[in-house]
């Protein structure tokens, strides 16, 4: 345990040097959440639709933002630099295990996220206008999903940075990761607002648990009940990720032997 | 007219001079101090054609810094540079025609093409036409055996297969003017003697050569002058067997005697040398002037004293005098006559 | 004339070492080519419940995120290598280049290809054609020749604007092109009507870095949509200006050029 503490404690302590990752993938969640501010103000300033009114849209967004930003201080680049290198066979000869490391390494770097997002937050809400915050049941059920959310996220990061182990080239694993996630998880547009068929689909894949669970949970678009069933399904998805990525893990390791790394 | 002159020439780099760490950034956005380094400092040089120069000094003296102005890699300070009469950034496109750089540390190959493909890059970049083309490589495989290499991407290639191919990437359009910085560097015995080889092939055709180096192996039998570079100044420029002649025509002879002969007796046979003992008994070391003495006759007149067990002439090389030129013990003004 | 045939050989020069990796090709391209479907998903769900933003329909909003996928991707089949530009500042790399008689800024972006370029000019052509196709303009010679001349500007401003920011590095001496991504990055705020921003963003998106002129005003002039049609017929001139501010900002940036290991 104290291996991992140390861990999360380094990355903790080395955040500033990754501010440049940092501010790289802010920037783009960033971007979109200028973007789509915009354009939804002045979409819903006539009338609500589909049942979002203005400042909800803006509480969707918000969640939407900091879901977005959550997380992405762990430089999966710097995983993936370190499989196309080889040099993850110098972890490998570590006393720890893999998966629980970087899990560990994406934690300590939770506490500059959280400022940022409480920054971005605090100026949109400034600028804009006050929020609605959910009443105390339903607020505590949000703040369960905003939990899992972290090991949820790190978990389809750390997936699909596996995919290093097959192919050289990360940057189109990555594209492909951001468009799907994007969409699915409803950071992109409400989940309400697709086709019925893909909402659904996408309403049990592991991505809704990324922005939509948390977003619906605060918005109090779903009651009590239907929120808790979301959370077990975030929850579901965590379990099945985390023993599914160890299948995975084990798979690039005949990989790497094979290949002789 | 000079093929290259530089006057006054003047590189002076500019350092931000950050504090450590994070603080030290942001204190250097508000309060920006910088350090000046004087790299190379009003140099003068003119190189004639056909010339094949030498241009040493220890590390860091300036060598590559006054390459690169020379062939307007970099814009001076101030001074002034030009080649065949015309100004490196301004006619850029001609210059470039006329000049060619080599850079031994770094590669001008393409990485991710074969040789063969990189040096027909080139020959199209420069407009090269195909017979001339052919002639060169062909010309150029004689002495560097490129054939074993064309098809080797850049990126697999060797240290010393690197430098052979790089070596005819600097040279595919024939310049006028070639600048060689480092060419050997790293260099096995045997493809050092290639190269160098192949540098007076250069040379003996009339193309204008500057070459850089820290091996003075490089530069005897191929340079006829010597340019000495210390802290960005020039501290000596003339012909390098004047400077062997002056500083270099003293003679060590060693021997050894079959039994101990006094010092005394020794010196007073040989005035105008210097004998020491050395370390182990029944050896002497005695230096003399070549030209006040042959060491024949240093012999002869020992073998009177005493039987000869053993001698050993040294001769000092351009190296050793070149060496007590950075170590500060010789000081050589422009005629090679020391201070 | 030799400097414009020169460029597809030198560019073309990379090609074969691309094709050695095939499989990452196709991820590159199906990574991209989903990027633009999930845009035109969440496009047709936008405008499923509301047909009409500040005048831009939900076919002339492809058509302009179809124009910067296009800009884009030019950029990045045939002028990859400006991103490269850091680096090879930092790795003292523009030494070669300058002693070529060739201009170094054609060699610096003719030092990669951008293979991904590919699907975004196919998507972005197939997203601009089927916007004009539910278009109801009319379509005179003059208004094709209009059309064509406004892509190429729009074209010209995004690879002049990847140079100029670009070549910032000679300023920051940073080894990697930080500064030009996170402008590129605010360049996506442009895939939308202009008209939605508050005046900060649209001085900033419409002046300081014209990125409106990649797809929002010359669309809108072509498309005759919106409140602002006359301003895209700038477009051309902006192209121009771009260009020119580019070069005049590399050419600025080469002299201050220190070469590497000093």
């Amino acid at each position: 345990m104290t291996g991992y503490r140390a861990l999360a404690r380094a990355t903790a302590r080395a955040a500033l040097t990754y501010r440049f990752n940092l501010l790289l993938s802010l920037g783009a969640v960033l971007v979109q959440l200028v973007a789509l501010l915009a354009v939804w103000r002045v979409i819903l300033a006539q009338a609500p639709v589909n049942g979002f009114t203005w400042p909800q849209m803006r509480a969707y967004l918000l969640v939407a933002f900091a879901a977005g930003t959550v997380v992405s201080i762990l430089g999966d680049f710097r995983m993936a630099f370190r499989i196309l290198d080889g040099d993850v066979a110098l972890d490998l000869v570590k006393p720890i295990d893999y998966q629980k490391a970087r899990l560990a390494e994406a934690l300590g770097g939770l506490w500059i996220e959280v400022i940022l997002i409480g920054v971005v937050v605090g100026v949109t809400l400034a600028v804009t206008g006050g929020m609605d915050t959910p009443a105390g049941p339903a607020l505590a059920l949000f703040a369960a999903s905003m939990l899992l959310l972290v090991p949820l996220k790190f978990l389809i990061v750390y997936v699909s940075t596996l995919a290093c182990f097959w192919t050289q080239n990360f940057m189109g694993v990555q594209w492909a990761r951001l468009a799907v996630v994007n969409l699915l998880s409803g950071a992109l547009i409400p989940l309400v607002y697709l086709p019925h068929w893909l909402a659904t689909a996408a309403q049990w894949s592991p991505f809704a648990g990324l922005t939509s669970t948390p977003a619906l949970i605060f918005l109090e678009r779903v009651d009590l009940g239907e929120g808790l069933t979301l959370v077990a399904v975030q929850l579901g998805w965590v379990l099945v990720l985390w023993f599914g990525a160890r299948l995975v893990w084990r798979a690039a390791l005949r990989r790497l032997t094979v290949n002789g790394g | 007219m000079p093929i290259v002159e530089a006057r006054g020439l003047t590189k002076v780099f500019r350092r931000a001079d950050k504090g450590s760490g994070l603080a030290g950034s942001v204190k250097h956005l508000f309060a920006r101090r910088y350090q000046d380094k004087v790299a190379v400092d009003h140099v003068d040089l003119s190189i004639e054609a056909g010339e094949a120069v030498a241009y040493v000094g220890p590390n860091g003296a300036g060598k590559s810094t006054t390459v690169k102005l020379l062939s307007g890699i970099l814009v001076p300070t101030s001074g002034e540079v030009r080649i065949d009469g015309l100004h490196p950034q301004r006619d850029r496109m001609t210059v470039a025609h006329r000049i060619g750089v080599l850079f031994g540390q770094r590669t001008q190959l393409w990485w991710d093409l074969p040789v063969s493909e990189s040096l027909a890059v080139l020959r199209d970049i420069y407009g090269v036409d195909h017979a001339t083309y052919r002639k060169r490589l062909a010309r150029f495989d004689e002495v560097l055996e490129l054939g074993e290499i064309l098809p080797v991407m850049g990126r697999k290639l060797s240290l010393g297969q690197r430098m052979r191919a790089d070596l005819a990437a600097a040279l595919v359009h024939g310049p006028r003017v070639v600048y060689l910085d480092e060419p050997t560097i790293g260099l096995d015995l045997a493809v050092k003697d290639r190269v160098r080889e192949f540098f007076r092939g250069l040379r003996d055709e009339g193309t204008t050569v500057m070459l850089t180096s820290h091996d003075l192996a490089d530069i005897e039998g191929f340079c006829r002058r010597l340019v000495i570079i210390d802290e960005g100044r020039i501290i000596f420029d003339g012909d390098l067997e004047a400077v062997k002649d002056r500083f270099a025509r003293e003679r060590i002879l060693h021997v050894e005697t079959t039994r101990p002969v006094p010092l005394e007796t020794l010196r007073s046979s040989l005035p105008g040398a210097e004998v020491t003992l050395e370390e182990t008994p029944l050896r002497y070391a005695v230096r003399f002037d070549r030209f006040a003495m042959t060491a024949g006759q240093a012999v002869t007149v020992l073998a009177t004293l005493t039987d000869l067990a053993d001698f050993r002439v040294d001769e000092p090389s351009i190296e050793d005098v070149i060496r007590r030129v950075y170590s500060g013990d010789l000081v050589l003004d422009d005629t090679g006559v020391p201070r | 004339m030799r400097t414009i045939r020169l460029y597809p050989r030198l560019l073309g020069a990379h090609f074969r070492s691309l094709l050695e990796y095939e499989a990452d090709f196709l991820i590159l391209a199906a990574a991209t080519v989903l990027m633009q479907v999930v845009n035109i998903v969440f496009l047709s769900a936008l405008f499923a419940k509301v047909p009409v933003i500040n005048g831009w329909t939900f076919w002339s909003v492809v058509t302009m995120f179809g124009a910067v996928a296009l800009a884009e991707g030019v950029g990045s089949l045939f002028f990859d290598g400006m991103w490269n530009l850091a680096w090879q500042i930092n790795r003292g790399e523009l030494d070669y280049y300058l002693v070529r008689p060739y201009p170094v800024v054609l060699q610096s972006s003719s030092a990669a290809i951008g293979i991904n370029g590919l699907s975004n000019i196919v998507t972005g052509g197939l997203m601009i054609g089927a916007g004009l196709a539910h278009s109801a303009i009319d379509w005179t010679p003059w208004r094709v020749a209009l059309g064509v001349l406004l892509l190429i500007s729009s074209v010209v401003i995004k690879v002049s604007i990847n140079l100029g920011t670009n070549a910032a590095c000679f300023w920051l001496s940073s080894p990697s092109p930080m500064f030009a991504f996170a402008m590129h990055q605010v360049g996506d705020l442009a895939r939308f009507p202009l008209s939605i921003y508050p005046i900060a963003l649209k001085a900033v998106l419409g002046v300081v870095l014209p990125f409106a002129f990649i797809s929002f005003f010359p669309i809108a002039s072509l498309l005759e949509t919106g409140t602002s049609r006359w301003v895209g017929l700038l477009t051309p001139v902006i192209a121009a200006y771009c260009a020119g501010l580019a070069a005049f900002i590399f050419r600025r940036g080469l002299r201050r050029y220190e070469s590497a290991g000093n």
